[in-house]
Parts: structure tokens; sequence; C-alpha cells
């Protein structure tokens, strides 16, 4: 019996292979499985290829997973096309489309011999038992019910409601599909035994959603009022969650005529006093960096959340990356700081987004928080978030006192000035873009531009001493070290383990505040640190370039950088630290020898 | 009964000294704007004053409301979130036509169509004067500037014929040829429930034309009610309109008679309609829970 399956489907787009995912998921769900589930697409709006990977386990998942244990390819074509992102084993078994014509000895899988390959007339039963191909997604569930244990009738019950208004007869028609294919499962048992286990959790309470709407659902919970935005995969999903649910906290959404009025819109409505955001991806992100510049001089809170996908330009729309840092932490011109968060899964984007809320209050800024692909867009189980844990901040409003002489931009000790807001008596003030002195007035002067600089970069000294959004796990002393943030932070966390369970000394840092970059916290972490690994989706390795920026990095500190769409496995990178530590074995005997 | 008259047109004037250059159109206009909104009569502190990049968008500085002077050619998308996030404000919109018709240019129709409660004000002067005499987007065909030495090829933006078409509920032209009859039109503009948009003609005294000097602009001038123009009449406004650039018709071309419901106006209806039965912030997550 197994505790843990990654389950890899592909079709082409009418199949409803990712639809036959969800009903996985949360079948799993409701037996008490923790679940994760990935989508990936072709860029076409309708056919072309998609997939899903879905993985099912007895405790947390640390991420989609890396190699499949189950493959299911209705044709191979499609399946193909997803390469690097569905990758077959010799651990996989392989379950695909009778009627491709494929030889079970001749599937184009190339350089690898998976454990068991199995040719299933899918679309056939589906035609003999509900009277149409389109049921071939239910026969496949049925497949997977019959084989890994995984689904049962919590599967029918899950399509029964899906499809109550469709008709008894489609559930019907459903009911037998998926009966087949247990069926079949029954009649051709597996090689091995790959069940799993019992969750042993039936019944219990969980969450399940993607990121991006957990993005939104975070943002309403710590009070943001105003969302403006503009449609743009893979985030839109934020926007259209607003649409739905923000007015029943007395806010509005905008959908916008371009990104650039989608963010004008937000900074208008962060500079009436209301808690505000947008969302977008690379295109908008750098269509949007004048206005993060204005509402940095200006010192307005902002959140925008940015979800990564393959760039530049249009790049990869449907696939995750990690290259927006340098554009983060970067764009808009001028000196200015701006806070670069990360979240790493569905559950924590919920933390994370709150933060950027509380950051962005506390030191009137823009914050962004950089999501990616993957987290948005797939779907977690995860159990729930205890709310009240969490504290809101809200900005510092000026008393009646400061309101007597009210300098807006009043040169504090700790760089952050009193905000009032329009309707606000006494309060009216100027705010500009343009440079100006404490009471809002355009000025010219190189010496009250050198004192705001100074300001609006001092305010976030505090920031850098923010232990907790760091995390780190693994022998603090330990000489090997991981370095890895964003989605690709729950890989590390797995072939952290994995190391561990081999015998390495190894430890992981997972940055949530990507910028500013926390010198001491690194410094501190890297101490112990001879050899280690920067592991990131970036073909320019922008992690590693930011650090080594700000760093003097341990020389030992190597990239493990590549291109989006191309997932790290946990198990390379542990190969990865096993080579690391040869090395460092090497170059100590090195050393040794002359002494002996 | 008449109004009390609570506030005077210099509670709206603040202590900043205009950049403008000397016998500048936006001095009036400015002058104009006070005198509207004490006509009004709210509370300086109930006003967001929004302007985007140039000479002209100086302005919100030059009185005492909420003033945000942002980036070039953005004025309307943020005016719009300050509208849409506290209805109650009073939100006046201001810039040169290069700032709203040429780099923000996308932004108007949007505005218009969506009816969002705030007034735009465009000091017109067809010259880019911050950056020192470029062509315009409402520059003369032919004309001569340090970007069109041999004269432009393009022809000039109507802003009153495009505001017009995209649906606006009010289109008024002013200038300070007559400051009095200025400061009523941008008074019955902000009345307006609904987006209004003036066109200015305020001369570049530094960059301007000899035409478009107050002397040229007065020879050209027509008051649209001495015209027996009827406001209600839209296509009769847009027939009007076409005459932009030669002829300077000053006055009210379209006032909606049934105004159309407000952006903002609706949104709070929404509000109202939908928060009853919201779940509690804090309980937000509860809409995760799969059963």
């Amino acid at each position: 019996m197994r505790k843990d399956l990654v389950f890899g489907m592909a079709g082409s787009g009418g199949d409803g292979i990712v639809s036959a995912g969800d009903s996985l998921l949360q079948a799993a769900s409701a037996e008490g499985y923790h679940g994760v589930m990935t989508k990936s697409f072709g860029s076409q709006i309708r056919g072309g290829e998609s997939s899903c990977r879905v993985r099912i386990s007895t405790e947390p998942i640390p991420n989609p997973g890396g190699n499949l244990d189950v493959a299911v390819a209705l044709n191979w074509e499609d399946f193909l096309k997803f390469g690097a992102e569905l990758p077959v084993s010799g651990n996989t078994v392989v379950i695909y489309e009778a009627a491709t014509g494929i030889a079970e000895n001749q599937i184009p899988l190339v350089g690898v011999t998976p454990l068991q390959v199995i040719a299933v007339p899918i679309a056939a039963m589906a035609k003999e038992t509900a009277g149409t191909e389109r049921a071939k997604n239910t026969v496949v569930l049925g497949l997977i019910a019959g084989w890994f244990g995984i689904g049962g009738q919590a599967v029918m019950v899950g399509i029964k409601k899906k499809l109550a208004k469709k008709g008894e007869e489609l559930v019907a028609a459903n009911q037998r599909a998926f009966d087949a294919g247990v069926a079949f499962a029954k009649e051709h048992p597996l090689k091995s035994d790959m069940t799993v286990m019992p969750s042993g959790n039936k019944g219990a309470v969980k969450l399940l959603t993607d990121g991006n709407d957990m993005a939104a659902a975070a943002a309403l919970f710590a009070g943001c009022q105003f969302f403006g935005g503009y449609p743009i995969t893979p985030s839109t999903e934020i926007m259209q969650f607003f649409t739905n649910h923000v007015w029943k906290y007395g806010g509005a959404v905008l959908q916008a005529e371009d990104e650039i009025a989608g963010i004008g819109a937000a900074v208008g409505a962060s500079f009436a006093g209301k808690k505000a955001m947008t969302a977008t991806s690379g295109p908008g992100l750098s269509l949007k960096s004048e206005m993060m510049g204005l509402a940095s001089i200006a010192e307005l809170p902002l959140v925008i959340v940015d979800v990564q996908r393959g760039g530049p330009s249009t790049g990869l729309p449907t696939k995750t990356e990690q290259s927006d840092l340098f554009a983060a932490a970067f764009s808009a011109h001028g000196d200015v700081i701006r806070p670069v968060l990360a979240p790493t899964s569905v559950a924590d984007t919920f933390r994370v987004v709150v933060e950027a809320f509380n950051i962005a209050e506390r030191y009137q800024t823009p914050v962004i928080v950089l999501s990616d692909q993957e987290i948005s867009q797939r779907k977690e189980t995860m159990d729930p978030i205890d709310t009240t844990q969490f504290k809101i901040e809200e900005r510092l409003r000026p008393t009646a006192a400061d309101l007597q002489d009210y300098k807006r931009f009043r040169i504090t000790e700790n760089g952050i000035s009193p905000i009032s807001h329009p309707g606000m008596p006494g309060g009216a003030y100027l705010a500009a873009g343009i440079e100006h002195n404490e009471t809002g007035a355009p000025t010219n002067s190189g010496s009250v531009h050198q004192r705001m600089n100074d300001k609006r970069t001092r305010k976030f000294d505090p920031l850098l001493n923010r232990q907790d959004l760091f995390e780190i796990t693994g022998n603090p002393d330990a000489p090997l070290a991981l370095v890895a943030w964003g989605s690709v932070a729950g890989v590390c966390r797995e072939a952290l383990q994995m190391a561990q369970a081999e015998g390495l000394n190894v430890k992981l840092m997972v940055p949530y505040l990507l910028y500013p970059v926390a010198e001491a916290t690194y410094n501190r972490f890297f101490a112990s640190v001879q050899k280690g690994l920067v592991v990131e989706q970036s073909h320019l390795a922008q992690t590693f370039k930011v650090l080594r920026m700000h760093l003097d990095l341990p020389k030992g500190l190597k990239s493990l950088a590549r291109s989006g769409a191309n997932p790290f496995l946990p198990g390379e990178i542990v190969e990865a630290l096993h080579h690391l530590l040869a090395e460092l074995q090497r170059s100590h005997e090195g050393k040794l020898q002359p002494q002996e | 009964m008449s109004a009390i008259c609570e506030y005077q047109a210099k509670d709206y004037k603040s202590d900043l000294k205009p950049i403008w250059c000397p016998g500048c159109g936006d001095y009036s206009v400015v002058q104009g704007i006070y005198r509207a909104l004490a006509a009004i009569g709210r509370p300086p502190h109930e006003i967001a004053f929004i302007s985007g990049i140039g000479c002209s968008s100086r302005i919100p500085g030059y009185t005492t409301a909420y003033g945000f002077n942002t980036v070039h050619g953005r004025a309307l998308p943020i005016a719009q979130g300050i509208k849409l996030a506290n209805p109650d404000l009073l939100v006046l919109a201001a810039g040169g036509d290069g700032d709203g018709f040429s780099i923000g240019g996308g932004h108007i129709a949007h505005l218009i169509r969506r009816n969002i409660d705030i007034t735009y004000i465009v000091m017109d002067n067809q010259i880019y004067g911050l950056t020192k005499g470029q062509l315009s987007p409402t520059s003369q065909k032919g004309r001569i500037t340090v970007t069109s030495q041999h004269g432009s090829l393009e022809e000039p933006v109507n802003p009153l014929l495009y505001t017009l078409a995209y649906g606006a509920g009010f289109v008024a032209q002013a200038s300070p040829t007559d400051l009095a009859s200025m400061a009523s039109i941008i008074e019955e503009a902000i009345r307006y429930p609904g987006f209004a948009f003036v066109n200015i003609q305020s001369p570049c005294v530094t960059y301007g034309e000899e035409a478009q000097q107050i002397k040229g602009l007065k020879a050209i001038s027509e008051n649209l009610s001495t015209l027996g123009h009827n406001p209600a009449d839209r296509l009769a406004a847009m027939d009007l309109a076409q005459q932009y650039g030669r002829k300077l018709h000053l006055g009210v071309f379209y006032r909606n008679p049934e105004p159309a419901p407000t952006y903002d106006g609706l949104i709070r209806e929404r509000q109202a309609a939908l928060s009853k039965g919201a779940i509690p912030r804090e309980r937000i997550l509860d809409l995760f829970i799969k059963k």
C-alpha cells in the first residue's frame, strides 16, 4: 500500500481530463486525504492539449510531486506535449487509450521502461456504457478507483452533484461508465499493489481552493475595499472573485480599460483612504510600473499581486516561471524600495497577502506579492486556517493634535508620517508624483529630495529584522544548504526531507520576504554553509543575482536555475546535494593531506 | 429663499504661488474654479482634485481641496478610483490637451461610458508648454513647432466631438475671454449628476500662436445661447462641435435632459443589496469548505 500517489493525465481539450482531476481531488478530499492538483494547458482557448497532475497523500503535501506514479494518456500526441511536466519513470504505471492502436511495448516514451503499461479501450467503454465518448473521463475515474482505491463512491457522489440539474439519465450513464472502469481494473490487477492507505481522517473539515481565490479571500479578510484590474492570464480569477464578493463588504471592483487604469484606480482608492489592490501577470506588471513609482513617492498603501508566467513579453502565458523578481524589485525608475513577498503554497498565500496589506498600510507603500502560475491555479486541500491569529493593521491616521499643524509628509524619526484622506477635515494636502516638501508642496530642492529619499528608505528598516518572514528548516549548523522561494520552495522542502533521510547534513531557507534583501538574516544563515544551491525557475538566475548583489555569498553556493515550464524534481535536487557533498569531502581531503 | 453662501472663492485658494507664466490662461481657469466651488459650497476637505502632468496639471495645488498631482495622462483613472472608493466626495479632474487627449486619450471614453460622476476640465492650448513648445494632439494641421519644423502632418483631435460621440451627458466649452460665464459653466458641470466635460481654450502666452491669444479667441468666439442652441439637442451639438478650431463656441453644447444613472450610484445600490447575508470577514475562508 502507498501513502502517496502522483497522477498525471493528459488529453485533448474536449476530453474532460481536467474535470476528471477535479472530481478525483474533491473525492479524495472528502475521504480525508491531502491533495494537490495542478493544471497545464496549451494556450488554445478550446481544444488543444490539456493536462492535470493530482497528488494524493495521507500526509500534508509540499508540492505537486516529481515523477508520476500513474500516467494516463488519452492520446500520445497531447501527452508528449507536456514533456517534463509529466515525467514517467521506471516506477510509473502507464494507462493509455487502446484505440491509439499502439502496442503496449511500443508506446512513444523514449529511454524509459515503465513499471507497467496497460492499454485500456477507454473510448469504447464510454461509448458502450454511456452511449457517448464524452464519458471517457468517468471511465478513467473508475479505473483509478479500481486500481488505486482512491475516490470510490465519493467520486460518484461528486459527479451526481455536478450533473444533478442535467437529469437522472446522465447520472445513470456516468455511473455505468464509472462501474465499467472499476470492473476493468478488477479484471486486470496490477503487478504490484498500488492502492493507497486509508486516510484515517475521513470527515475532517478541509478547505479546498486555488491560489488566486485564496489571494482574493485573504485581501477581503485584510479589509481590502477596492480592486482595480484588467483580465490577464493567469491572475484573472482574483478579479473574478472580487466581482462576486467585494460588494458584500461595502467595497467596489473595477474592470478597468487597461492595466494602467486598473492600478490607477487602486492608487486613487488608496488616496481616498481605502485599502486597495490590483493583480496582474508579467506584461501587466511592466505597464503598471510608473504607477508603482507614483504610489511610492506619494506614500500610498497598495497591494499588487503579480502571478508570474513565462516571459518576457507574452512569453508562456499558461506556464509557471520565477522570472519577474527583477521587475518586482527594480521596475519603476528612481531610488525606491518596494517590498516584495512571495507565497509558497495555496495555504500560505493567505498569510502572505494579509502580511502584504499590513506592510503596505504600516509603511505607506506599494507591496508586490509574487505568486506564480502553479500556485495561483493549483488546487490544494488544507486544514482550516484560524483567522483570529492574524492581526490586521491600519495606516497611521493623524490625531487631532497632528491636524493642528498638519504636514502630510512630516519627517519623523521612523520615517512614517500620519496620512489623512479626502473627507477628513483639516487634513487636506497635495499628494504628488513630483518631489515635495513636508506639506506636499512641489519642490526642486536637492536637499529636500535627499531628506525625503532618506525618509522613504529609512521607514523600511524594521522590515529587515522580520525573522518570521523566513522559514529555516534542517540542522542550523549544516554545511550544505538550499535556498528557494515560491512554488519551487515546496519541491525543496521535500528534497530536504529526502536528503536528511539519506543522512545528509543540510538546511533550507525559504524567504517569504524577497525584497528588500534582509542581509543580516541571510548572513546568519550562510555562516555555516560551505556548499549550497539557490534553486529557481529563472533562466538568468535572478534570485541568485539579487542575493549576490547584496551579500558576499559563500564561495560554494551555486545557482541551480532553469527556464519556466521545466519543473524541478525533489530527486534531482537531492542528487545535486550528494554531488556537492562529494566535492566538499574531496576539498577537505585535499586540505588535510599536506598536513599528514 | 436664497441659499446662504458659507464659502467664498478665497476659501478655495491655497497659499502656493502658481508657476505659470504671467498672462497664462490657466490663472483665469483657477479663478473660475474657485468661484464655481464657492457657489456650490462644499467644504474644501470634501473635494478631491486630481490632475496629470503638464503646466495646467499643477492646478490642484493652488486650491485648498485634497489634491493629487499624479502622472502624465492618468488623472482620470485615478479620479475614478477615488470616486468609486468614496462616492460622497466631489471629484474634479483637470489637465492639458496632451495629458487628456494624447498620452491619456484612452481613458476618457471609458469614464464617459461608465458615467462616473466626475467633472473633467481640459485646459486646451494646442501646444506642449511644460516641455517647451512641441506639437499637441489639438495643434492644427500644418502648425510649425519644434517637433514639426516643416509643419504638422496630422489632423487634430476634436475634444468636443469626441466626448459627444462617446456619449458624455454634459459637454461644454469656456474661455478666459469671459470669466463669469466660465465660472458658471464649471459650476453647472459640477452640478450635473454624471460625467461632465468642460473644454477651456486657455491661451499659452509663451508658445501659443497669435490667433490663440485672448484677442484672437475673442475674434472667433460666439455664445451658444445667443445662437439659440438647444443644449438638449445632441445632434445639433455635434453639428456645432465640428467647427472646433475655426469657431470658439462658448457655453453648454449638450446637457442630457434625462441624466443616466451614475456608476457610483449603481455600485451603492449593489453594495446595499448584497451586504445582507455576507459571511463575516473573519469567516471568509468558509467559502472554501468542501463537504
